[in-house]
């Protein structure tokens, strides 16, 4: 699904060269929900902002459902995401001047999709996550898990073959993060592809597997056991019982 | 293909962007307009102050061409003609003198009918129009009255060939696009009923026809003339047309015309800022959204475009406004002085001009905007732990903490505060300069001696002899000296054309010409030129030039540049002593300096009843007085822009103070030091903005006024700085104007509960 092979990254900070991801390879396969997991400064936002191509790689390859992706032009990488591609990140993802339903269906838009189908999309999507009355709200009148969840459904909106997220439940209290994390396990059950950023335990425990990031290197790489889980169980009932 | 896709979702974010900030892209729009508004009618003010005869050949349906034939003319002959679309008259026409205070003018009596005709319709200014019941009432062309003095009522006495006088009344004065103005285009014409003609000159030999044609277009002139000339065969006496009317009309029109190219140009410059400013401002306020938006699948091109598309749809919507309103006021509001639209070269320059500053001042910050990195991280906050220790230390030393945070503020952020200061310096500089432009003009009606004005009076002495005229001239009692003058064309090696040589004074005792360069003449054969006669003859001071005056050679030596408001500067001058005498004397007329304080128009009149043949000189402020008007909304065009310019600035200073008020509530600053901080930020860099732009403006108005005089060739020494008076006040109203600006989105800032994360 999606592959980095000895991804670097390197900024230049007054001169001086700030190494901020140092040769990071790892492999994605389709349907997999990939944690990654390091304290901050680690190097994980410049990691999946290069997987997304929001951050330009100083050197190593990026390959996306087996095409490369890292030698793309700014354009490019634009096409792609509005494609491939769904982002949530911690904060500001609402584009502040359009309603919730507009920053929904901005996405399929941008596709190329007819205003119709667009909007169809939408009235699914927010149904699903029980946001139909907030449609015509502004982004700011919304409380933060609103509004994370809204941009999970703007992420999906074009059902992209892979989902980053950054710190999607960073700024949010338990109970929201609760609801954010229920849709993220109910989209992965239904096949997605996600690569999430958290430095929180509990969210990881979601995963499928369980990256740590330090310094820009990855120093563990472990699945989660499937037999954690109870049979059966959510992931919301996990965050529930351990919460 | 990337572009075409995704165009319903630029459009939608456009459509989104611009509900919510109605009142700001209505602002946008309305200064936009406001500049166009203001271009288009000072460029139809200008265009038909220096060039009236449009608006009355317009207005009255003027006839392109007027044939003087012997008898009548066949009219159907002439209607036939290829191009011609209306036919005036014919009207019979006969010389005749008019009484002048013991001179005789030559005039031209001219019939027409008791309705006003339609083509070439004389238009009525005073007075009445011919009334058969009033024959002896003649209607006076105005340009002709005015210097004559006429007044309706006033005793037309005229006298026809055959001797007879007939004591006819001015009945009303009218203008009219079909005749010259007087003294360029003589004799002076009076309109009349056809009985008063034929009481005047009864003999029908002794008068002719003149017949108007009115074409469908002015280009056609020449073809129509040729042909009416071979129609009429050897009937034709002479004919004239539109364009040697036109010629007597015409001012001197190079100084407006630098002038208006001058506030053109700062219009368009107040444009491109009102605009970058506008475009720049929400550009930086949704830097975050752009990069959401990049997030998505934008790409740099979209959002360029998209940016473009929106604020270069305000800017275009902005001139199509002001290209109405324009027209409308011009239409509507002035449809006394204004009678034809701007013509289509200044109107497509305008527009063509503004559209393409527009499209200019709207790319760049629209190109910022598409180089946004895709990231939407939070503000580049500045350090906050600068922020504290510093506002300890201002709290310790018992500072006004307002102070230090504001002062630091400007310093820190030197986009914003650059933003800030040239936002408002250029606005106030190019005020400070249109005040300049107030007080030259000022000092034109103060000290016309300084542009060559020293006499306000000039005498001809007309029937009288030269001695006789100077004799009555200095007995009045406001008259201080009179200088013998001579005006005369002078030919000059190489030169195609004609220049004009005056003669005023003697070497001796020369006339007191305004020297701005090298030195006034003392000699025989020394003279001094305006600017425009040095760069036609590429000339310096010091140069001998060799002419013929009236076919006797003069070689004389320039010593010195006047200010030469006449003739677009193209005029020698020299003592009266540097002629040959046959061409000196007797002078052709007296220039009358007149006593300090004198009023130049009853001098004149007392003259005037002495039988002398009064001029009372022009001054070029009096020309240029539609100036003031432009200069007027020009201002007030600037003001509001710098002021919009200002608010944008103390949003964006607020938007990136966001997170900043929490810390500074949080510190224990009242809600009213949190005011005065932000007033303090924008309000030092835009009062900085105010103090530098009225500077440079008071440094460069004189030197850019300068430049528009040499350029027209009345020569440099013309520009005054704004007297202090007028600059202190404007930099007063200026600050006081900013503080207040500033002061807004202050006092609601700092009233707002701040949140404590950015959303
Ligand atoms: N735009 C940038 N310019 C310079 N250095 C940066 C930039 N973004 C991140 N860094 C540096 O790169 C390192 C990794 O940052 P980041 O990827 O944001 O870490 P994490 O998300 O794990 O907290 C840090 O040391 C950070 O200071
Ligand atoms: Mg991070």
């Amino acid at each position: 699904m999606i592959r980095a092979i000895g991804l670097v990254k390197i900024y230049q900070t007054g001169g001086l060269p700030v190494p901020a991801v140092r040769g990071v390879d790892l492999v994605v396969e389709p349907g997999e929900f990939v944690a990654i997991m390091g304290p901050s400064g680690s190097g994980k936002s410049t990691f999946v902002h290069m997987l997304g191509g929001l951050e330009t790689r100083t050197s190593g390859e990026i390959w996306l459902d087996g095409k490369r992706a890292d030698t793309l032009s700014e354009s490019g990488w634009a096409v792609l995401r509005r494609q491939k591609v769904g982002f949530v990140f911690q904060f500001f993802n609402l584009v502040t001047n359009m309603t919730v339903a507009d920053n929904v269906e901005l996405p399929a838009l941008l596709g190329g999709a007819s205003p119709k189908h667009a909007r169809e999309r939408r009235e699914y999507l927010l149904a699903e996550l029980g946001l139909e009355e907030r449609a015509s709200a502004a982004p700011g009148q919304l409380s933060g898990g609103e509004q994370q969840r809204v941009a999970l459904a703007r992420a999906l909106a074009n059902q992209p073959r892979l989902l980053l997220a950054d710190e999607p439940t960073g700024n949010l209290d338990s109970r929201n993060t609760r609801d954010v994390l229920k849709l993220l396990g109910k989209v992965h059950r239904q096949g997605q592809t996600i690569v999430l950023v958290t430095h929180d335990a509990r969210v990881a425990s979601m995963a499928d597997r369980v990256v740590s990031l330090l310094d820009g290197q990855i120093v563990d790489d472990a699945p989660i056991a499937r037999i954690q889980r109870r049979p059966g169980g959510t992931a919301g009932d996990i965050v529930e019982l351990r919460g | 293909m990337i572009t075409g896709v995704g165009v319903r979702a630029e459009v939608r974010w456009v459509r989104a962007d611009l509900r919510a900030r109605r009142g700001q892209a209505l602002l946008t729009v309305i200064a936009v307009a406001g500049i166009v508004t203001a271009l288009i009618t000072a460029a139809t003010l200008l265009e038909d102050g220096t060039n009236p005869w449009r608006g009355l050949f317009e207005r009255g349906r003027g006839a392109h061409v007027w044939i003087h034939t012997k008898g009548a003319p066949n009219v159907p002959a002439l209607r036939a003609l290829g191009g011609v679309t209306d036919v005036a008259g014919p009207y019979r026409s006969a010389p005749a003198t008019l009484a002048d205070h013991g001179r005789k003018v030559p005039i031209a009596l001219q019939e027409t009918t008791a309705a006003l005709p339609s083509v070439a319709r004389p238009l009525l200014r005073e007075g009445r129009w011919l009334d058969v019941r009033h024959p002896d009432g003649v209607v006076v062309e105005q340009s002709f009255a005015k210097a004559l003095g006429l007044h309706p009522g006033s005793p037309f006495p005229v006298t026809g060939l055959n001797g007879a006088t007939h004591t006819l009344t001015v009945a009303g004065l009218a203008e009219s696009g079909d005749q010259g103005f007087y003294p360029e285009w003589t004799p002076g014409l009076a309109w009349t009923l056809s009985s008063t003609l034929t009481m005047v000159e009864p003999a029908p030999g002794r008068t002719e026809s003149v017949t108007g044609l009115r074409l469908a277009d002015a280009g056609y002139t020449d073809i129509v003339v040729q042909q009416a000339v071979i129609t009429l065969r050897n009937q034709v006496q002479r004919v004239s047309t539109w364009r040697e009317v036109r010629a007597s009309m015409e001012l001197d029109n190079r100084l407006l015309g630098l002038l208006l190219a001058l506030f053109g140009l700062a219009g368009l410059v107040a444009a491109a800022l009102a605009l970058a400013n506008a475009t720049g401002g929400r550009v930086l306020t949704q830097l975050r959204d752009i990069a959401t938006l990049k997030s998505l699948g934008f790409t740099r091109e979209q959002v360029t475009r998209m940016l473009v598309a929106e604020h270069g749809t305000l800017g275009l919507l902005g001139i199509a406004l002001g290209l109405v309103a324009g027209r409308v006021i011009t239409a509507y509001a002035l449809s006394d002085t204004v009678v034809v639209p701007l013509s289509s070269g200044p109107l497509v320059a305008i527009t063509a001009g503004t559209a393409l500053v527009v499209l200019v001042a709207v790319w760049l910050p629209a190109w910022r905007g598409g180089a946004t990195p895709p990231i939407p991280a939070a503000p580049a906050a500045p350090p906050h732990g600068r922020l504290s220790r510093l506002a300890r230390v201002a709290l310790l030393v018992r500072l006004p903490p307002a102070l230090v945070l504001g002062a630091r503020d400007a310093f820190t952020r030197p986009t914003s505060a650059i933003l800030t200061l040239t936002g408002v310096a250029i606005p106030m500089m190019m005020i400070t300069i249109g005040l300049g432009c107030w007080a030259t003009l000022d000092g034109f009606i103060r000290h016309p001696e300084q542009v060559g004005q020293a006499a306000a009076l000039s005498v001809r002495p007309g029937d009288l002899t030269a001695s006789e005229a100077l004799g009555r001239a200095m007995a009045d009692p406001d008259v201080v000296t009179a200088y013998p003058g001579v005006e005369l064309d002078a030919l000059v090696p190489w030169q195609t054309r004609t220049v004009r040589t005056r003669a005023l004074g003697l070497s001796s005792d020369p006339y007191p010409f305004p020297v701005a360069e090298g030195r006034m003449f003392r000699d025989r054969g020394e003279a001094v030129a305006g600017q425009g006669l040095l760069d036609l003859l590429g000339l310096r001071i010091g140069d001998r030039v060799r002419m013929t005056i009236g076919g006797t050679p003069l070689i004389v030596k320039i010593v010195g540049r006047v200010i030469e408001p006449e003739q677009d500067g193209e005029v020698l001058s020299f003592g009266v002593d540097s002629l040959a005498a046959k061409d000196a004397t007797p002078p052709q007329f007296y220039s009358l300096v007149l006593r300090p304080g004198a009023d130049a128009g009853e001098v004149r009149a007392r003259l005037q009843a002495q039988a002398l043949e009064v001029d009372q000189a022009v001054n070029p402020a009096d020309r240029l007085s539609v100036i003031r008007v432009i200069i007027v909304a020009l201002v007030v065009v600037l003001a509001l822009i710098g002021l919009a310019n200002l608010l944008t600035a103390s949003a964006l200073g607020l938007r990136d103070h966001l997170l900043d008020l929490a810390v500074l509530k949080a510190m224990g600053l009242t809600p009213r030091q949190v005011m005065a901080t932000l007033v303090t930020g924008t309000g030092l860099v835009a009062m900085a903005g105010v103090v530098l732009g009225g500077s440079a403006g008071a440094f460069l108005s004189k030197g850019l006024i300068d430049l528009e005089g040499r350029g027209s060739g009345v020569g440099a020494g013309i520009g005054r700085a704004p007297t202090p008076g007028m600059l202190a006040g404007a930099l007063l109203v200026a600050i006081g104007a900013t503080l207040l600006v500033a002061l807004i989105p202050a006092r609601r800032a700092a009233r707002a509960r701040v949140p404590v994360t950015a959303r």
